[in-house]
């Protein structure tokens, strides 16, 4: 059974601009896109920013009403039945934002609960076991406005299972979060597919979508440009190798003169403090050292390694380098 | 019968909730002073000034204007910060992404604010009494309490209205600042509406307050609850129509959002 249904979804934003000669400007933030669902399934989706991932979230979280195409959770329509979908879904956008700082946690949970129509007696026993199950035990009667930014995002997790929807939307949940307190969001998560939710995850995290989902979509400018498990993905790239150069202050240029070596397949830069990492894609694998350092001309590089692909490797040829 | 439970029961949170909220906001003696203070500073600033003016005739006239159109400042400026403050909280996607029903959402949460209006009212008709002696010993008491309670549910329909305004434009505490002068001239707290043009007038017959200050006149003079009905049903019914423009606003907001996509930029 699918629990959620895309087909062919189209989202337009117009913005207006100007007070004297007004002018529209069309924005395609979801072009066409297709997916589905199953019931029970952790499914990514990955694309950089302004990709269509938060705007095809909305969309499920009848938030926003598509253009074209056709929706359906739970096969009910996301435009017509919103008020019925609205009770089996629960849904976090990422950030600290979207609680009542002034209130307490506990307050937080009790109002949500009789928006969501949850019973009394039910939340009574189901507000704790919630605050107990993201780690906020002991911490529920504290205001929120005193509550860390991984706090707040944890307390997010408690307000969207109140309802114990079956289906789950999280937009980019670990942003901005620790390593630590990350890991312990993603063993949330991975608990709650245990309870066979199912779940709709967008991140910027390669690694966590690969250690989490079971199927990833890659959006790009609106459109899907790859759908599989992450496996499958990372396939697509097995006859490649990732050359890492670790450079400090390397120019463009040189990154550019790197990128058009014709045995290099994609490149992408990842900025760390004063190092970038340049990732060199190609299939010569070791043998592509000597002429990228010598690319390189003399400046002064770090750490070379040679290594197998990873989900992001995928990815960065995919949506052509940018992370 | 459980679809009626869950939305008194939703009511109910939203008024708890933003009880709550104001107390976290404003200590308990902080908000217990400025309840006691405000309605002071209000009667002694406008009884002195329109005495003044006036050669020092009608006390009461001024008294009783101002302590009535003290409702406005909680169901203005109280209960748009109430609505408007869903906005700044960034917790309006997810009461969207919720079933319940709207019009309890809304209402809940201006509920505190009638309750409170009124607090205010009574302490101001206090301060009257002991400052400058208005006298009520002829006043159908009770018929006075319905008169500030009607009073301030209108002025609240007001504020609902301006709430809801509040989730479309930024600029809107200079609006409320606008309609909280508004009201402070054509409800006749302060003015004698026989004595303003025509058309003032009748602006002054859609306004809230209007009525609800004119009974209020009448009772602590001795008037009886029959002399006041017709208008304080008017009043009421004023109200009622500026909460459900303001529900109206509110549904076209929402919908509007979902089309445009304007929930967070608001
Ligand atoms: N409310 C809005 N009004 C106008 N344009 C918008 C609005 N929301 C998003 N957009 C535009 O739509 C496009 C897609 O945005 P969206 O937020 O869906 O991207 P995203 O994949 O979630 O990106 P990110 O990874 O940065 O979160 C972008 O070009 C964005 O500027
Ligand atoms: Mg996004």
């Amino acid at each position: 059974m699918n629990s959620i249904e895309v087909k062919n979804l189209k989202r337009i934003y117009r913005a207006t601009t100007g007070v004297i000669r007004r002018t529209t400007k069309e924005i395609v933030a979801v072009d066409d896109v297709s997916f589905e669902i199953k019931e029970g399934e952790l499914f990514g989706l990955l694309g950089p920013n302004g990709a269509g991932k938060t705007t095809t979230v909305k969309v499920l979280a009848t938030l926003l009403i598509p253009d074209a195409g056709e929706v359906r959770v739970k096969g009910l329509d996301i435009v017509k039945d919103a008020n019925e979908i609205r009770k089996h879904i629960g849904f976090i956008f990422g950030g600290e934002r979207g609680l009542y700082w002034r209130l307490s946690a506990i307050d937080n949970l009790r109002y949500f609960a009789s928006l969501y129509h949850v019973d009394p007696e039910i939340s009574k026993k189901r507000i704790p076991y919630l605050l107990d199950m993201v780690g906020l035990n002991g911490r529920g009667d504290e205001r929120v406005q005193g509550y860390s930014r991984g706090m707040k995002q944890r307390l997010h997790v408690a307000r969207t299972l109140l309802h114990d929807p079956d289906i789950l939307f999280l937009d980019e949940p670990t942003i901005g979060l620790d390593p630590v307190g990350a890991r312990e969001f993603r063993e949330v998560i991975r608990n709650l597919q245990s309870e066979k939710k199912t779940i709709l995850l967008t991140t910027h995290y390669m690694f966590e979508a690969d250690s989490l989902c079971g199927r990833v979509a890659v959006i790009d400018k609106g459109l899907i440009v790859a759908l599989d498990t992450p496996s499958a993905l990372k396939k697509h790239v097995s006859d490649l190798s990732v050359v890492e150069v670790e450079t400090f202050g390397v120019a463009e240029e040189v990154v550019e003169k790197i990128r058009n070596l014709p045995f290099v397949d994609a490149l992408s830069v990842k900025d760390q403090d004063q190092r970038q990492l340049l990732l060199v894609q190609t299939k010569l694998g070791a043998e592509a050292v000597p002429d990228v350092m010598a690319a390189l001309d003399g400046m002064r590089v770090g750490r070379v390694t040679v290594r197998e692909p990873t989900l992001e490797d995928a990815y960065v040829r995919l949506v052509g380098g940018q992370v | 019968m459980k679809t009626i439970a869950n939305n008194l029961r939703l009511f109910w949170q939203g008024t708890m909730l933003s009880y709550i909220a104001l107390f976290a906001w404003l200590r308990p003696t902080t908000y217990i002073a400025s309840k006691i203070l405000m309605p002071l500073a209000q009667i002694l600033f406008f009884t002195f000034l329109g005495s003044y003016a006036s050669g020092g005739s009608n006390v009461d006239f001024y008294v009783i204007g101002n302590a009535i159109q003290i409702t406005a400042v909680s169901g203005i400026f109280g209960v748009t910060m109430s609505i408007g403050g869903d906005r700044w909280a960034g917790t309006l996607p997810y009461l969207f992404g919720t079933p319940a029903n709207r019009l309890m959402m809304f209402f809940g949460r201006a509920f505190m604010h009638i309750i409170d209006g009124a607090l205010g009212v009574v302490i101001a008709l206090m301060w009257g009494a002991l400052l400058f002696g208005v006298d009520f010993s002829q006043t159908n008491m009770s018929a006075l309490g319905l008169t500030i309670l009607v009073t301030t549910i209108s002025t609240c329909g007001l504020g609902l209205l301006m709430g809801c305004l509040s989730l479309i434009t930024a600029n809107v505490m200079f609006v409320n600042n606008t309609v909280y002068f508004l009201l402070l001239i054509f409800s006749g707290a302060n003015v004698a509406l026989d004595t303003l043009p025509n058309w003032m007038q009748a602006f002054s017959q859609i306004l809230p307050l209007t009525r609800g200050i004119a009974s209020a006149r009448i009772l602590i003079a001795g008037g009886s609850f029959s002399q006041v009905a017709p208008m304080l049903m008017s009043e009421i019914g004023i109200g009622l129509i500026y909460g459900w423009l303001g529900y109206m606003l509110f549904k076209w907001f929402e919908l509007q959002a979902k089309r445009k996509g304007t929930l967070e930029t608001v």
